[in-house]
């Protein structure tokens, strides 16, 4: 599940160390470029070329490539499939992959693929409303916990604190058996779980941009609270921000369909990766592609989006 | 002294409003639970018999109080769905204490692992000089990192158990009976734990020595007519495992969190099962203190990681 | 002794090194200065064979007592290295922070010098560790050598490393910048020490400094460098004193001078105008624990002391600027000098209204004063385009005063009007910080503050951050433009030499109070103050002075090579 495998969103372990590698020079990252040698003029301003190799990178584009095919497939799942997700057909049952069915069918004879499509449909839309509102929540708290300090920042970072050091799984299920199962409550229970990460992340932006020099400014201009809250800081924290989202986003795959596998989650006839995952358990020795589908579907997706948050960071950067 | 001290206050403050919000959260369900668990039995008088038992009668606060003396005496409660015999309930204790050794060793396994592999591979990977060992690293652990615990649990079973018949999927050893027996049938599941969590920490680790490496402290080393080696061993290594430690601890974590769904996957009789299935079937004391003991054990691993952190890093005062 | 012949290094297909040769002696201390990226310290680390592996000799070679160390189209001999690094030659860094390793004891680190090149027993090994430790001027050398670098002051630590560098009595001491990062007090006690060291020891020594001051009081040959390339080198009085190179010339020009900077300086009529800022008495304090104000009196003994009451609510106060009092008029520059941490920066954000600690009174008789900051880095919005940056102090300010609003197109044209007296182009309109050099963000900095006229701004260290060169010529646009505009300035600097030829009015500060206010021809003629004289020891320039008559700032001490020791507490 998402907290068993997934990145923790706000603790990107890998954040540090690669952002050094790809600018090392040398002992560039030292202190000799750090404190005398400011002009960096020659290195500015390098045009369009430098500008363009800088815009994408092979993380970017293999990542949009990856979850490119994955949302698209999953999109069209919700309003067409090449087959009837629930047309049951005796004479087909455990039919291999073949250029009819390209990843085989199940016990009942339905058609894997289009399945795993319908299927992907439901983990993306869930993922993505969780992230849509975890995200906001999280903008929200964090620029004003984060901005103003106090003691709401004081009560909203003990509670993020507790909650951030915890398996995120623990949390889930404890919502998941006060509310029960069903899509609505997973994206509820995830969409609440992963509130304090965000607030985590943007929060601590907003308190390292809250004393640069160039917001000290805007003050001294009088530059309004929100002005300065949502037009001077927020576009800086994006590419941050926009990290912490394909994070999320994978952690919520991870999540709903670990939920679905456990029998938690989305629940039948709605067809759910995780769903069809522990279906096909019992089928492993005769019918291997039924579990090999989604499972690797959700490890391509995953995937996608972990190489396309690396893309962003080394764009940031 | 007056650290540990602090520590160790938070550490029961926390364990305190984690059980009282876990068990409070518990009453404001929704359903009688008592119309529940007699089912067809149900009769007025039963019911009202069984409430007086339970000591539903009692205001919420008192409830919970009853509840932590119990607890620290060594009473857990009793469940509502398990019974001893028709007329004995079954103490939550006795339903956990068989369960609790298969998710220890479960988890110690994985650790073990874990730390096994991953430190002389972050090492060895930042070490190396080549391109496209750097290169093969970093995309076999890229994509060891997007697989969900649970597809690679039901990979390494159509592997190891169905390709190699290296062991019989579903035919669990009790550890009472044969404990070697035992351990050989956990090495899959904390495999499946294990090799996700490997690759986090084989990246973590080489991402923070090659920070480190690019620092200037490496430098004086280097001027002073060290060897790489005596370099990588004698300062950098120390300074570089320190992050790692933390990360460890988060691993632990994660760990407990994984076991959960993994013990679903390869059917063990562990106490993540029991969760699940108390929460399907909204046994709640049960629920209430497998939630208390997880929060303990997490919380206790990241008091060890503090206390570590302490002793090899003088800067922390 | 050493010789560089030639020496090209690369990175990839730009070559920041370019034809270098250097000639040093037994005894000799040559100065390599330069301004930033121009190569100065690739070469020494090249020498030292520290460059990083991506770095390419493509010519020229390396000579120690004629042993070829590197040579061009043969990759660096690694174990030959070794041999002399540490041993035979040694360098002492820039940042002694970052350059010790955090989690060893200093005392090992410079154990390892001795184990790495010599036999000696453990016991002998710490006893020449101590021994050193107290040469290079060091109290406490038991207690240091068990220390955390962590543990040491900035100008302790770089002892260290001067005692790490220097205990096996090397034949070459590199000190890269070893100076720049400490305060101007440390600063000298460290030159003072290398001097010593150089006599004591008699090894060759190349120092890098950005600084020409310290290069000409401090060393027997300079070489200039510039993009990679010697452009002029010989006798330090010499190339200092009479440049042959433009380049040189240009160099030692740009470099704020008391002998003929300073006559531009606008002079304030004070009598005709009231001040702009009138400071009554102002204390500023950090508090930790709650924000009340308590009356001062009851202060000088809060925070000290073991009670109940400062355990419990942790009610400590503490006083960073004491007592200040003075006034700015209009058109006029006031100056403040003072080392890091003496309460400069805290007094400026109490005058600007962004410290609300404060006691006493600040009368401003302006609007909105701005300020200017050091880092150009970081104090312009990254996202922004400049156009965008010049115009929202407009916006701001229309937004508050409803009569002082402007058109989008009144806006744009007074932002192109303040670019172009800045001096830059129209086409940086449209472009982000981020595609602008320093110089040129200091220059949108500048604009930023003054499109709103404000008539008071307060310049903190704002060309601390920038080359020589760009330096002058941000110190002329700034007179320029304060005389356009008849504005008043409270400028911050820690060079004595910048402040001089800004500002007609200087005050000196030192741990919170300003010991010194008056004319800057008076403070420097006749300082009353023992600080104010080492500090203008410090940007000393005596056209004529060579190494060996240079000024004796330091009262003799102890220790073996006779350097005076640590001053203060040192533990941090």
């Amino acid at each position: 599940m998402g907290a068993g495998n997934g990145l923790q969103l706000g603790r990107n372990p890998f954040a540090a160390g690669d952002r050094r590698i790809c600018r090392r020079y040398g002992f560039g990252n030292s202190s000799y470029e750090r404190g005398r040698e400011m002009t960096r003029g020659k290195k500015t301003g390098s045009g369009n070329a430098g500008n363009l190799k800088k815009r994408w990178n092979k993380y970017l584009v293999a990542g949009m490539i990856m979850t490119g095919i994955a949302v698209m497939l999953g999109v069209t799942g919700f309003f067409w499939t090449p087959y009837s997700t629930t047309a049951m057909s005796a004479s087909e049952r455990f039919a291999g992959p073949s250029l009819r069915h390209i990843f085989g069918t199940d016990n009942f004879g339905r058609d894997i693929f289009s399945r795993v499509m319908q299927g992907l449909g439901t983990t993306i839309g869930v993922s993505s409303l969780v992230v849509l509102f975890s995200g906001a929540m999280g903008i929200l708290l964090g620029a004003f916990t984060g901005y103003f300090g106090g003691v709401a920042d004081e009560i909203v970072m003990r509670i993020t604190d507790a909650l951030n050091g915890f398996p995120s799984i623990l949390l889930t299920l404890v919502i998941i058996s006060l509310l029960g199962t069903g899509r609505q409550n997973v994206i509820i229970s995830l969409g609440l779980v992963f509130v304090p990460g965000y607030v985590r992340i943007v929060r601590g932006e907003f308190i390292r941009l809250r004393d640069a020099d160039y917001i000290k400014r805007a003050r001294m201009m009088g530059a309004g609270k929100f002005r300065i809250l949502f037009i001077h800081i927020l576009p800086n924290i994006f590419s941050v921000f926009w990290v912490s989202v394909m994070i999320g986003f994978n952690n919520a795959i991870l999540a709903e369909s670990g939920m679905s596998y456990l029998g938690i989650g989305v629940q039948p006839p709605d067809a759910s990766l995780g769903n069809m995952l522990s279906d096909a358990q019992g089928y492993l020795q005769s019918a291997p592609w039924y579990a090999m589908a989604p499972g690797l579907t959700i490890v391509w997706v995953v995937l996608g989006f972990s190489l396309f948050s690396e893309g962003i960071r080394r764009r940031a950067e | 002294m007056k650290y540990l001290g602090k520590k160790i206050m938070t550490l029961i403050m926390t364990l305190f409003l984690v059980s009282a919000a876990a068990f409070l959260a518990f009453q404001i369900i929704p359903g009688d639970v008592v119309a529940s668990i007699l089912g067809t039995e149900a009769t007025p008088e039963r019911e009202a018999q069984l409430r007086e038992e339970l000591g539903f009668n009692d205001p919420p606060l008192v409830r919970y109080g009853r509840w932590v003396t119990g607890v620290l005496q060594g009473d857990l409660g009793v469940s509502y769905r398990y019974s001893k015999n028709m007329n004995e309930m079954m103490p939550v204790a006795e339903l956990i204490g068989d369960k609790l050794p298969v998710t220890l060793w479960l988890a110690v396994l994985s650790f073990v692992f874990i730390a096994a592999v991953s430190i002389p591979l972050g090492v060895a990977w930042a070490k190396s000089g080549s391109r496209f060992l750097d290169a093969a690293l970093g995309v076999i652990t890229q994509t060891a990192m997007a697989v969900p615990s649970f597809f690679l649990g039901i990979l390494v079973t159509y592997v190891f158990g169905i390709l190699f018949h290296l062991f019989s999927p579903g035919a669990y050893v009790g550890y009472e009976d044969n404990f070697w027996g035992f351990l050989g049938y956990l090495v899959f599941p904390a495999l499946s734990i294990a090799l996700p969590k490997i690759a986090m920490t084989a990246r973590f680790l080489r991402n923070s020595m090659l920070t480190e490496l690019g620092l200037d402290y490496v430098r004086t080393a280097y001027s002073k007519g060290c060897t790489k080696k005596r370099v990588m061993y004698g300062h950098v290594l120390r300074n570089a495992m320190m992050p790692v430690i933390t990360f460890l601890g988060m691993i632990v974590a994660e760990i407990v969190a994984g076991s959960i769904v993994i013990e679903q996957v390869f059917g063990l009789p562990g106490i993540g099962r029991l969760l699940i299935s108390s929460i399907s079937t909204r046994d709640f004391p049960v629920v209430e203190i497998l939630i208390l003991y997880i929060t303990f054990v997490v919380i206790f691993v990241y008091f060890l990681v503090d206390l570590l952190y302490k002793v090899i890093d003088p800067r922390i005062s | 002794m050493i010789r560089i012949e030639n020496l090209s290094v690369a990175f990839g297909e730009t070559e920041v090194v370019k034809n270098v040769s250097l000639d040093l002696a037994d005894g000799e201390i040559l100065g390599l200065v330069g301004e930033s990226g121009s190569g100065k310290s690739v070469t020494a680390l090249t020498l030292m064979g520290l460059a990083a592996d991506s770095a390419r000799i493509t010519g020229g070679r390396i000579l120690f007592d004629d042993v070829v160390l590197r040579e061009a189209g043969k990759p660096c001999d690694k174990a030959l290295y070794r041999k002399y690094q540490g041993a035979k030659m040694s360098m002492v860094f820039q940042e002694p922070q970052t350059s010790l390793n955090p989690t060893q004891r200093v005392g090992r680190q410079v154990e390892e010098m001795l184990r790495l090149h010599t036999g000696m027993t453990k016991e002998e090994i710490r006893k020449c560790v101590l021994e050193t430790f107290e040469a290079v001027g060091l109290r406490d050398t038991e207690r240091v050598y068990a220390s955390y670098p962590h543990q040491l002051s900035g100008g302790m630590r770089q002892r260290i490393m001067i005692a790490m560098a220097v205990i096996l009595h090397p034949r070459l001491l590199v000190a890269d910048e070893p100076t720049t990062a400490l305060d101007v007090t440390i600063q000298s006690q460290i030159i003072e020490l290398l001097r010593r060291i150089n006599q004591k020891q008699n090894n060759a020594m190349l120092f890098i400094t950005h600084d020409l001051h310290l290069a000409r009081r401090f060393c027997h040959k300079v070489a200039v460098m510039k993009d990679g390339e010697v452009v002029e080198e010989g006798p330090a009085a010499e190339v200092f004193g009479n440049p042959r190179q433009a380049y040189t010339k240009r160099l030692v020009e740009s470099v704020p001078s008391r002998l003929d900077g300073g006559e531009k300086t606008p002079e304030p009529e004070r009598t005709k105008e009231a001040p702009v800022l009138q400071v009554r008495d102002l204390w500023v304090y950090y508090q930790d624990g709650n924000d009340k104000l308590i009356p001062r009196t009851e202060d000088a003994d809060a925070g000290k002391g073991f009670s109940l009451r400062n355990i419990l609510f942790r009610n400590r106060r503490q006083f960073v600027v004491q007592d200040a009092d003075f006034e700015i008029y209009p058109g006029e520059s006031l100056g403040l000098v003072g080392e890091s941490g003496c309460g400069k920066t805290s007094l400026s954000k109490a005058i600007l209204g962004m410290n609300r600690h404060i006691q006493g009174e600040i009368v401003h008789h302006c609007l909105r004063p701005q300020m200017i900051f050091q880092d150009p880095y970081s104090s312009l919005n990254p996202s922004k385009t400049i156009g965008w940056l010049l115009q929202e102090p407009l916006r701001a300010a229309g937004a508050l005063d409803k009569s002082a609003a402007m058109t989008k197109k009144d806006m744009e044209t007074a932002a192109y009007d303040m670019l172009k007296r800045v001096g830059m182009e129209e086409k940086y309109f449209y472009r982000k910080p981020s595609e602008l050099s320093g110089g040129q963000r200091q220059r949108v900095s500048i604009a930023q503050a003054l499109i709103t006229n404000p008539g008071f701004i307060v310049a903190d260290e704002p060309v601390s951050a920038l080359d020589v060169t760009i330096q002058a010529q941000i110190m002329e646009l700034l007179l320029k433009l304060q005389q356009e505009m008849h504005l008043a300035c409270l400028f911050i600097s820690h060079d004595i030499n910048v402040v001089y030829k800004m500002c007609r009015r200087i005050m000196v500060m030192k741990e919170g109070r300003i010991i010194e206010i008056g004319d800057r021809e008076e403070i420097f003629s006749h300082p009353r103050e023992e600080y104010t004289k080492l500090l203008l020891c410090n940007g000393e320039e005596k056209r004529d002075n060579s190494p060996e008559n240079a000024p004796a700032v330091m009262k003799p001490g102890c220790g073996a090579y006779g350097v005076p020791q640590e001053s203060g507490q040192g533990q941090e």
